[in-house]
C-alpha cells in the first residue's frame, strides 16, 4: 500500500511529509515501512487495534443517543510523531503555563493584585460563572489548584499554539494509554525501531502527585477518586485511573462528611479519604455550598477541604482560569506572574464583549470559529466556512443578543497527519492534548492524547462529534534517527 | 473496601452462576429434544419453569401435546429463557447484570476476568434464538457454560484473593445454594420420592446429567438411580462441586475471610445463619424423615442469608459514629 493517492496540501502543516512525497528525516522509518506493507497487511493491524479496542470495552458514553450509550472510540491505527525536541517545546511551554494559571488561581481567590493592577478586567473574572465566591481565601496544599491539567494544542505552519487549557476534570489520558497499548499490539516492530518514550507510567506519576498533596504531608494518604457514574461518558477513565492509581473508585452515595472530615463507607465500616480525585464538575460537588439538588457529591465537602482534612483535585474553582474570555489573558499572566515571554502562544482571540472585536466577529463570520465562552465538547460552535449564510445569521442574532458569552478566533489550518481509512492513507486534522501533573513539582508524560478529525475535511476533533484518536510517539533522540526493526523482532511486517 | 464494590462482586458472582446453572439445565434440556420422548421434554420444561418460578409463556407447558408441538414449544420456551430481554432470569439478561456490575467494578477485577466476561457477553449480544436453533443448540449452552466456567476460573487464577474476591465468590456459593435448593424442590414437586413408576429412574437420572454426577453416582454405588440416593449426593456428599454441603461450607470460608465488618452484631448473625445452614445440611439431613421440608428451609434460610450479608457490608447505616480513634484534626 504506498502514499501515492496522498493529498498533500501546501498550506496544511503535515505532520509525516515536508513537502509531496518527501518524508519529513524523523518520519522516514514510519513511512517507508508503511509503504512497503500490503492492504491486507494493514488491513491487519487496523483489525489487531481494533480488536484491543473493542475486546477490552474501551469506550466513551455520548449524551443523548441511547443506542450508542456505550460505544467504543474509533482509533487510527498509524502513530503521530513528535521529534524530542518538538515535545521538549511543547512541555517547557506548558510548564511555563500551568505555573502562571496556578498562580492567577491563587490570585483571583485571594489578593486579586493582578486585576488591581489593571491587568485583567474585575468583572471578567468575577463575572465569570465558573468563578466560585465560596471559594475565596481557600488555600490548597503547596498553593496547587490545578493538579491535572489537559490543554489543547494545535501546530500549524506558524508552529505550536495552545488552543485551550481545560483546568476542572479533563479527560482523555487512559486513550494515550489505550492507544499506546493497541500501537504496540499491532506494530511492535516499528514500534521498538522508532525508540519511542513510555508513557505507561503516567499512573504511577499522577498517584505520586496525588500523593505529594495530601493534607499535613501525609505520606501514605487514602486517594478516592469521584465519578458521576457508569452513565457519565468518561466512565471508563475513571475506572481506569483509579485503577492505575490504587484508589477507590466512588461514587456521592459512598461518601459521608462527620466532623469536617470526608469518609467513604466500606466493608470495614467508615474510612477516611485524605485525597479526591474529583471527575465530577463543580456545581454537583457538595449540595450545601453549590447546587442543593445534586445527588453526585456529598454535603460538607467544601467545609472539609476548607479545614484542610482533604484535598480535592483539581480544586472547586478552577473553571475560572479556563474559560475561553480568561484564555485570552494566559500569555499577560505569564508576563505578570513570572516576568517571562510565553514559550507556547495563544490563538489570536477575539473577546466578543469588547465592541470592536464584537464588530470584526460580525464583519467576518465566514472567516472564524465562533465559541461559547462556557462551551465545551464542541458543541454550541460556529465554524464561519462551513455554516450556511442562514446559520450564520441565526448565529449573529444570538451573538448580539449576549456578546460577552462569545469568543472569535480565526480558522486555524491544524496540521494534518496521515490516517488509514477504508485501506488508504488519507490526511486528517489532528489535535494534542498532553496532560500536566502539578504536587510539589510540575511533570509531563512524554505523549499525549491524539484527537484527529475522521471526516474527511473537519476540523472537529471531539469524541463526541465523529473524532477518533491516535497514538502520539515522542521519538528518544532526534540525532539518531529511527532504524530498521531488528529482525528478530515478532510482530508486523515492516 | 468500599462497600458498593463489593456489592457488585458479590452481584457479579450471583448473576454468572445464576447464568450458568440456567445454562446446565437448557443444555440438558436440549440433548432431550433429541431423542428422548415427548413426556420426557415437558418434565424438563416445567422442572425449569419450576425453578426458575416463573410463568412460561402461554402460561403452562402443556402435557399432553404431540412431538411436532412439543418441539415447536420447545423453540419459544428456550427463547424465552436464553434471550428474551424482559425475562430478568434468561440466560442474555443474567449475563447482562453480571457483565453491567462488573463494568462498575472493572477497576477491582483483573483485566483478564473482565476481556472475558465482556467478549462473551459481546458474542451472546450478536446471537439469536433462530441462528442457535438452526445449529446445535446444546453446543451453544456448552460454550456459554463452557464460558462461564472460564470466568470462575480466570477469578480464582488472576485476581488477588482479598476481600473483593471472596465477596465474588461468597456470591456464587449464595446463589449455588438456593439453585440447587430450589432444583431439588421442584424435581420432588413434579417427580415425587417414590421409587416407582415409569419414569422415575429417568427423571432423577436427568437430574444427576445436569450436575455432571452420573459416574460419580454409580462409582460411589453402583446400583439403580434411586430418588433418595441421588438426593443425598447432591445435598450431603462433601466433595460434589454443586453439592449443597461443599457449596456451604465454601461459603462459610469466604465470610470467615472477609472478617468482622462494620457492626459487630450484624456480622455475627451472618456467622450464625451460615452455621445453621451447615448443620441443617450435613447434621440433619441424613436422618431426617421430612426432606422435603427440611430442603424448603434450607432455602428460606439461603434467602435470609443474603439479606443479612447486605445489611452487614453493602448498606449497613451510615449515621453511626465513626471509630472513636478517628478524632478530628
Amino acid at each position: 500500500m504506498s502514499f501515492d493517492g496522498y493529498q498533500f496540501d501546501p498550506g496544511v502543516y503535515d505532520e509525516m511529509f515536508q513537502a509531496e512525497g518527501t518524508p519529513r528525516e524523523h518520519a522516514r522509518a514510519l513511512h517507508n515501512a508503511l509503504d512497503r506493507m500490503s492492504a491486507e497487511e494493514l488491513a491487519g493491524v487496523q483489525g489487531r487495534v481494533n480488536q484491543t479496542f473493542s475486546r477490552e470495552s474501551i469506550s466513551f458514553t455520548v449524551y443523548g443517543d441511547a443506542e450508542a450509550e456505550e460505544r467504543i472510540i474509533p482509533v487510527d491505527p498509524i502513530p503521530r510523531l513528535l521529534t524530542a525536541s518538538d515535545w521538549q517545546g511543547v512541555s517547557d511551554g506548558l510548564t511555563q503555563r500551568i505555573r502562571a494559571l496556578n498562580f492567577f488561581l491563587q490570585d483571583a481567590y485571594g489578593e486579586c493584585r493582578i486585576i488591581d493592577d489593571g491587568v485583567i478586567p474585575e468583572d471578567m473574572v468575577k463575572g465569570c460563572p465558573q468563578y466560585r465566591p465560596e471559594m475565596q481565601d481557600f488555600a490548597p496544599p503547596n498553593g496547587t489548584w490545578v493538579a491535572i491539567c489537559g490543554s489543547d494544542v494545535v501546530r500549524t505552519h506558524d508552529g505550536f499554539q495552545v488552543l485551550e487549557d481545560n483546568l476542572r476534570v479533563p479527560s482523555g489520558v487512559s486513550y494515550m494509554i489505550a492507544n499506546r497499548k493497541a500501537a504496540k499490539a499491532s506494530l511492535p516492530r516499528l514500534y521498538r525501531a522508532n525508540r519511542v518514550q513510555e508513557v505507561e507510567q503516567y499512573g504511577a506519576v499522577l498517584q505520586t502527585t496525588l500523593t505529594e498533596l495530601a493534607p499535613g504531608g501525609k505520606s501514605d494518604p487514602v486517594i478516592a477518586l469521584l465519578t458521576p457514574g457508569v452513565y457519565n461518558s468518561a466512565y471508563y477513565e475513571h475506572m481506569f485511573l483509579a485503577r492505575e492509581i490504587d484508589a477507590e473508585l466512588v461514587e456521592g452515595q459512598d461518601l459521608v462528611v462527620r466532623n469536617g472530615i470526608l469518609y467513604m463507607r466500606t466493608t470495614d465500616g467508615l474510612q477516611q479519604v485524605d485525597v479526591l480525585y474529583r471527575r465530577v464538575d463543580d456545581e454537583f460537588l457538595d449540595p450545601l455550598v453549590f447546587r442543593p439538588d445534586s445527588l453526585l457529591g456529598v454535603r460538607g465537602l467544601i467545609d472539609a477541604a476548607q479545614l484542610g482534612n482533604v484535598t480535592i483535585a483539581n480544586a472547586p474553582g478552577t473553571g475560572v482560569a479556563d474559560d475561553k474570555s480568561v484564555y485570552a489573558y494566559v500569555p499577560d499572566m505569564i508576563r505578570y506572574y513570572l516576568g517571562q515571554e510565553p514559550l507556547l502562544q495563544n490563538v489570536e482571540t477575539y473577546l466578543c464583549r469588547r465592541p470592536e472585536d464584537l464588530e470584526y466577529t460580525l464583519d467576518n463570520l465566514a472567516d472564524l470559529v465562533v465559541k461559547r465562552v462556557g462551551g465545551s465538547g464542541g458543541y454550541g460552535m460556529l465554524i464561519g466556512p462551513h455554516a450556511t449564510q442562514e446559520e450564520r445569521d441565526d448565529y449573529a442574532r444570538v451573538l448580539r443578543s449576549d456578546p460577552a458569552g462569545f469568543i472569535a478566533q480565526p480558522v486555524l489550518a491544524l496540521s494534518r497527519s496521515p490516517c488509514l481509512i477504508d485501506g488508504d492513507f488519507e490526511p486528517r486534522h489532528v489535535d494534542l492534548r498532553p496532560f500536566i501533573l502539578t504536587g510539589r513539582q510540575t511533570r509531563i508524560v512524554p505523549g499525549a492524547f491524539c484527537r484527529v478529525a475522521l471526516r474527511r475535511g473537519s476540523l472537529v476533533v471531539n469524541s463526541s462529534q465523529g473524532g477518533g484518536g491516535k497514538d502520539v510517539w515522542v521519538l528518544q533522540d532526534e540525532q539518531q534517527p529511527p532504524g530498521d526493526a531488528p529482525a528478530n523482532t515478532p510482530g508486523d511486517a515492516a | 473496601m468500599l462497600s458498593r464494590n463489593a456489592q457488585n462482586l458479590y452481584w457479579i458472582g450471583r448473576y454468572l452462576e445464576r447464568a450458568g446453572h440456567l445454562c446446565r439445565l437448557l443444555r440438558l434440556q436440549s440433548e432431550v429434544l433429541i431423542d428422548r420422548p415427548v413426556r420426557e421434554i415437558h418434565f424438563g420444561w416445567n422442572r425449569i419453569y419450576s425453578n426458575l418460578d416463573r410463568e412460561p409463556p402461554g402460561g403452562s407447558v402443556d402435557l399432553f401435546g404431540d412431538e411436532d408441538f412439543a418441539l415447536a414449544d420447545s423453540y419459544a420456551l428456550a427463547d424465552d429463557l436464553t434471550f428474551e430481554r424482559s425475562n430478568l432470569s434468561s440466560v442474555f439478561s443474567c449475563f447482562a447484570m453480571g457483565r453491567d456490575n462488573a463494568r462498575q467494578t472493572r477497576q477491582c477485577i483483573s483485566p483478564e476476568v473482565w476481556t472475558t466476561l465482556n467478549t462473551s457477553f459481546q458474542k451472546l449480544q450478536l446471537l439469536d434464538m433462530p441462528s442457535v436453533w438452526q445449529g446445535e443448540p446444546r453446543f451453544f449452552y456448552q460454550e456459554t457454560e463452557s464460558d462461564i466456567n472460564t470466568f470462575g476460573g480466570l477469578t480464582e487464577s488472576t485476581m488477588y484473593h482479598d476481600e473483593g474476591w471472596s465477596f465474588l465468590q461468597l456470591g456464587r456459593y449464595v446463589e449455588r445454594v438456593g439453585g440447587v435448593c430450589s432444583l431439588l424442590n421442584s424435581q420432588i414437586e413434579i417427580s415425587g420420592l417414590q421409587e416407582d413408576g415409569e419414569y422415575f429412574e429417568a427423571d432423577w437420572t436427568s437430574l444427576l446429567r445436569i450436575f455432571h454426577a452420573v459416574e460419580v453416582y454409580h462409582h460411589i454405588h453402583k446400583a439403580d438411580v434411586v430418588p433418595g440416593r441421588v438426593l443425598d449426593l447432591l445435598v450431603s456428599d462433601p466433595l460434589l462441586p454443586e453439592s449443597l454441603s461443599r457449596s456451604m461450607n465454601l461459603a462459610m470460608t469466604e465470610i470467615d475471610n472477609i472478617g468482622r465488618g462494620p457492626r459487630r452484631h450484624s456480622s455475627r448473625a451472618v456467622q450464625r445463619l451460615t452455621g445453621r445452614l451447615s448443620s441443617l445440611i450435613d447434621n440433619e439431613w441424613p436422618d431426617s424423615e421430612d426432606r422435603i421440608t427440611l430442603l424448603r428451609e434450607v432455602d428460606e434460610y439461603n434467602n435470609e442469608l443474603h439479606f443479612l450479608i447486605t445489611a452487614a457490608y453493602f448498606e449497613y447505616p451510615v449515621q453511626d459514629r465513626p471509630p472513636a480513634w478517628m478524632g478530628n484534626r
